[in-house]
């Protein structure tokens, strides 16, 4: 027995899932798509409720890799158990899989109403955290905002895109982004648009508390309908402030959406293996959502983080040694 | 159909603030709901509103009014709908997929007679 | 006393009594039903009838009859089988009747002959003599009847493989209709018999009856084929009694109803947006013959089996029209194009929704009054349509347009406006449309605009039929940008693209503009198209006329439609509404309104 465990994505569950197979004796092989590990970590500046650089947190779970195998650039297209086959046609053998392949952003041109890609001044949260990340957060004529609205939900709780679930971490991400934006613009107005509030973790209720309290940011419970572009190239937005009961209408300078979590292409790959099935958000269905929460219906391939659903990065990382763990016990189970 | 067992004493008294769910009459809306189940769905959010090409022009609110609609409180509800102008934008932008011109259309027949 | 029999009973049989009163009972509720439709017409309708009657297009209606009624020559272009199936039973049952009294009138020489004794000629007919004549019209009847009994075959056939004739459901009938249709079924197979037994008892020769007689009384004996004839008369009189009685009750009503709406069609009457007695001669012309079933997409990919027009119009006919079977119909038109009668199925559908809606109240949409939101100022007005707004897209398009064209425009409703009224009367709320109409006919005339160009079909359609806008020509913006190209005024670069193009229902079948946007779409790539397009174009399954499906059946539409797209191999699927690209671009990906293409390639 090599005790070998392919782990499908290189994002925080993956890395977790390697550490931990490297800590029970066990030889684990990352297969990642990009060029390079740590998934959308990468792209993030710091993670809610604690405002941790994501850095941080991404060079520890690199630290404990122990010289796991890493492959970049190749893609998983075909994982049954046993075996992945990867872009370029290679077979890979392997005594356990781990899929972590993760979520995918969820593209906000598809709600064509609110002008993203259209209007200048329309941002999704991935790109406020670009911003943050390189430093410099300014409007496309490189002025200050003074006036900011968040949108909530979107491409989550959404029939319209066909994303029905909710994405669970935008509430928190769009409380902990009106807060930095506040830090880095005193000055400036913030408004968060949105539907219900929902702050399941540790420390986000008492964030959303001093948003309100300590911030001043404004909460408006009504999600907008469609966005205009003025001759100025602000963005006007309407909505129903429905805690009153009448339409309402703003100009912002910058309009933010808060992009929800859509199940990774990958997902209809992998629902080809006999065994595996997909919820009707196409996120993976674990073998049950108790004792089985990392397992798959197929021997031998386990789930880390996101693939199955909507998660935050702390989860994500707990799972990663959870599949390894079921991995592992797989492995000797079969001797 | 609840009974107006009011007594005309020549004036009138302003009506009772609160939506009385134990004096109000079910049926209706509990017919509306049968038709068109997913008017359940609802979360409130606005969008159909913010949108509606009527609202825009005049205070009209379809989420309040569906609303009463549904707690069993049908006056005006008629009249209010008859704002509508059935464009369908609030279909278009309804997170929940509600029918909403059905809705419409659903609620003034039912309630044709109040 | 015996001069009377042999006069009145010379040709008489008791068993002539089941057909003599389907017969009378089936005229008597034609002559019914003809006085109450023709008297009902509108006073206009009537002088339409009569200026028709006196004018050369009675001959155009005289051949249409024969074309239809008779040959069905539309339903041939629905599938060759199932046309000759329709032919065989009408043309042939025709000519059997025509030439069956001829047949008649030469032999049946003795004194009066009723109509019973021309039907049942073989039964009264006098020995054969032999005569060439005899023979060839003995043998052209039983031709005849040879032709029709193919086309009862082909309709039993139909039941189990209906595939085969072209069609992959069929109607489902009602009781009445089953009735009818079984006597229909029998008539032709029990006169084989009747006649062949008693050619085979008289010696009457030719091919098939004389025959099939002649190897009855050999095989089975005089005396049994005598008494069997007996029964087969009977029979044959019962089968074809009782489908006269059932025929105007029936789906068969539609013989005797589409020859006088082929004549009225052509005297110029047609149905409105409220009904009216006209709308009787199409209701009952519809034979149910359920050609509309299969391009019926709520059929097709929702399932839903009980709306299509062939069972709206039977509703509508028997009285039990539910609000929910005429309010649930995309009015895509896509079975109003195959309809072999031709029966304005839209139209009819609208007008039966009206009394299903609620009376307007006199000051209902009062608040409108006065509203003006317009901008900009210009000749060319741009009405961008409710579901415009939430395409900004399209929007921005069409002012990037506008822009490099150098037109000067006024903004009709770019913050909000008023809706065009469309929606309201595809809901059966006529009058209250009807405000919103004037409404915008009023801020059109205010702002002296003399082109109005609109890039929603429903706004169009509605702007060309029912509003009253004097010398404002409206426009598609597919086809004010293909003015533009053609004029110079626009420069468009074209590129790798390969597209396919949808036409919307309002626009293609509702307007009648297939080829402007196809035009406009080749100036700017490839175009390949799909196979159902133009006329047989799908519908997005959003249509604003359908109050009743719900979202997952309207996605069910939409998904099978972008799979039929998607089969074209196309990078980008074109459309010209902002309905329809709202509702396919969640199954099919990159979907265009023709307007983002346009100022995509602007040079």
């Amino acid at each position: 027995m090599t005790g070998k465990v392919i782990i499908i994505g290189g994002g925080v569950a993956g890395l977790q899932a390697a550490a931990t197979l490297r800590e029970l004796g066990l030889t684990p092989v990352i297969v990642e798509k990009t060029t390079h590990i740590g998934g959308k970590l990468n792209d993030w500046h710091k993670l809610f409720p604690s405002l941790t650089p994501a850095a941080e947190v991404l060079a520890e779970l690199k630290g404990r890799l122990d010289g796991a195998e890493i492959l970049t650039g190749t893609e998983a297209v075909e994982i049954a158990p046993g075996s992945v086959t990867l872009t370029d046609g290679r077979r890979m053998e392997a005594d356990a899989v781990i899929v972590a392949s993760g979520f995918e952003v969820f593209p906000a041109e598809l709600k064509e109403e609110y002008g993203y890609g259209l209007y200048r001044n329309v941002y999704t949260t991935v790109d406020i955290e670009r911003m943050f990340n390189e430093g410099r957060v300014r409007l496309r004529d490189g002025s200050a905002p003074r006036r900011i609205a968040f949108l909530h939900c979107v491409g989550s709780r959404d029939e319209k895109v066909d994303q029905c679930h909710c994405s669970r971490v935008c509430c928190i991400t769009g409380v902990k982004q009106a807060m930095e934006m506040k830090a880095l613009f005193p000055e400036a107005e913030v408004y968060n648009f949105y539907m219900d509030i929902r702050m399941f973790g540790p420390g986000y209720e008492e964030m959303y508390r001093e948003a309100q309290e300590r911030c001043n940011i404004h909460f408006i419970r009504g999600r907008i309908s469609e966005a205009g572009e003025t001759q100025d190239r602000r963005v006007q937005i309407k909505a129903e402030d429905t805690l009153i009961g009448r339409p309402l209408k703003m100009t912002v300078d910058m309009l933010v959406l808060i992009v929800g979590m859509k199940a990774g292409r990958s997902n209809e790959a992998l629902a080809r293996c006999p065994g595996i099935s997909l919820r009707p958000s196409r996120f993976a269905d674990p073998a049950d959502s108790f004792c089985g929460n990392v397992c798959s219906g197929a021997p031998g391939i386990f789930y880390a983080g996101t693939v199955t659903a909507p998660k935050n990065v702390g989860e994500s990382i707990n799972e990663g040694a959870a599949a390894a763990v079921k991995a592992a016990e797989y492995i000797r189970s079969k001797g | 159909m609840a009974i107006d067992r009011s007594i005309n004493w020549g004036y009138s008294i302003s009506r009772p603030r609160a939506v009385d769910m134990d004096a109000n009459d079910h049926e209706a809306a509990a017919r509306l709901l049968r038709k068109l189940p997913e008017l359940q769905a609802c979360i409130a959010c606005g969008c159909c509103v913010a949108t509606c090409t009527a609202g825009n022009l005049t205070d009209f609110n379809f989420r309040r009014v569906h609303t009463l609609v549904r707690r069993g409180e049908y006056k005006g509800a008629y009249d209010e709908l008859n704002k509508c102008m059935l464009c369908g934008k609030c279909r278009l932008v309804c997170p929940r997929g509600i029918n909403t011109r059905a809705v419409v259309m659903a609620v003034k027949r039912i309630l044709g007679e109040y | 006393m015996d001069i009377l029999q042999g006069e009145i009973f010379r040709y008489y049989d008791h068993f002539v009594i089941p057909f003599n009163i389907g017969v009378w009972v089936l005229l008597a509720v034609i002559v019914y039903k003809y006085v109450r439709w023709f008297s009902r017409l509108a006073p206009a309708d009537k002088s339409a009838v009569g200026r028709g009657l006196l004018s050369r297009r009675v001959f155009g209606a005289m051949g249409e009859v024969v074309s239809e009624s008779l040959l069905h020559r539309r339903i041939f272009r629905v599938d060759p089988l199932l046309g000759y199936m329709h032919m065989s039973l009408a043309l042939g049952w025709f000519l059997l009747i025509a030439v069956g009294w001829v047949e008649a009138s030469i032999h049946l020489t003795e004194g009066f002959a009723p109509l019973h004794a021309h039907v049942f000629y073989k039964y009264f007919a006098p020995a054969p003599t032999g005569a060439t004549a005899e023979k060839v019209i003995s043998n052209l009847m039983d031709l005849l009847l040879l032709f029709v009994l193919s086309g009862v075959a082909l309709a039993w056939f139909k039941r189990l493989r209906s595939r085969a004739l072209g069609m992959k459901r069929t109607t489902k009938h009602v009781l009445g209709d089953k009735i009818a249709l079984s006597a229909l079924w029998l008539i032709f197979p029990v006169r084989l018999l009747a006649e062949s037994a008693q050619a085979g008892l008289k010696g009457i020769p030719s091919f098939l009856t004389g025959n099939l007689g002649g190897w009855m009384v050999s095989a089975f004996g005089e005396g049994f084929v005598a008494g069997f004839s007996v029964v087969a008369w009977w029979v044959y009189s019962i089968v074809l009694g009782v489908f006269f009685v059932s025929m105007p009750f029936s789906r068969y009503m539609h013989i005797f109803t589409e020859i006088p709406l082929i004549f009225l069609r052509r005297f110029g009457l047609r149905s409105g947006e409220q009904s009216s007695a006209f709308d009787h001669f199409q209701i009952e012309s519809c034979s149910r013959c359920g050609v509309c079933i299969d391009p019926c997409q709520l059929q097709a990919d929702a399932g839903i089996d009980n709306v299509q027009s062939v069972y709206f119009l039977r509703d509508r006919r028997y009285h039990n029209l539910s609000g929910e079977v005429a309010s649930n119909c995309l009015m895509c038109g896509r079975c109003e194009v195959r309809c072999p009668v031709g029966i304005e199925l839209n139209t009819l559908r609208l007008n039966s929704r009206e009394k299903f809606s609620a009376l307007p109240a006199d000051d209902r949409y009062a608040y409108m009054a006065g509203s003006d939101r317009s901008s900009g100022s210009g000749r060319v007005g741009y009405f961008a349509g409710c579901m415009t707004l939430l395409t900004p897209k399209i929007l921005r398009s069409m002012e990037r347009i506008f822009d490099a064209a150098g037109e000067q425009v006024w903004w009709a409703d770019r913050e909000g406006g008023v809706c065009c009224g469309r929606p309201l009367k595809l809901s059966g709320e006529i009058e209250a449309a009807r405000r919103l109409m004037d409404h915008n006919s009023q801020l059109f005339s205010n702002h002296r605009i003399t082109t109005l160009v609109t890039s929603c079909p429903i706004c169009l359609k509605v702007f060309r039929e029912d509003y009253d806008l004097g010398s404002v020509e409206v426009l598609h913006h597919s086809e004010y940008i293909l003015r533009l190209i053609r004029q110079g005024r626009l420069e468009l670069g074209r590129q790798d693209a390969v597209y396919t193009y949808h036409d919307p229902c309002e626009l293609g079948r509702g307007s009648g503009i297939y080829e402007q946007p196809r035009d406009v779409i080749r100036c700017a790539g490839r175009l390949v198209e799909a196979s159902e397009n133009r006329s047989d174009a799908r519908c997005c399954g959003a249509s604003l006329a359908n109050l009743e499906i719900g979202e997952a059946a309207q996605q069910r539409i939409a998904a099978s439609l972008s799979a039929h797209y998607k089969a074209t191999g196309a990078d980008t699927l074109v459309t010209s509404c902002p309905l329809c690209k709202k509702t396919i671009v969640r199954s099919f990906g990159d979907v265009r309104d023709i307007s983002e293409v346009v100022a995509g390639a602007l040079v």
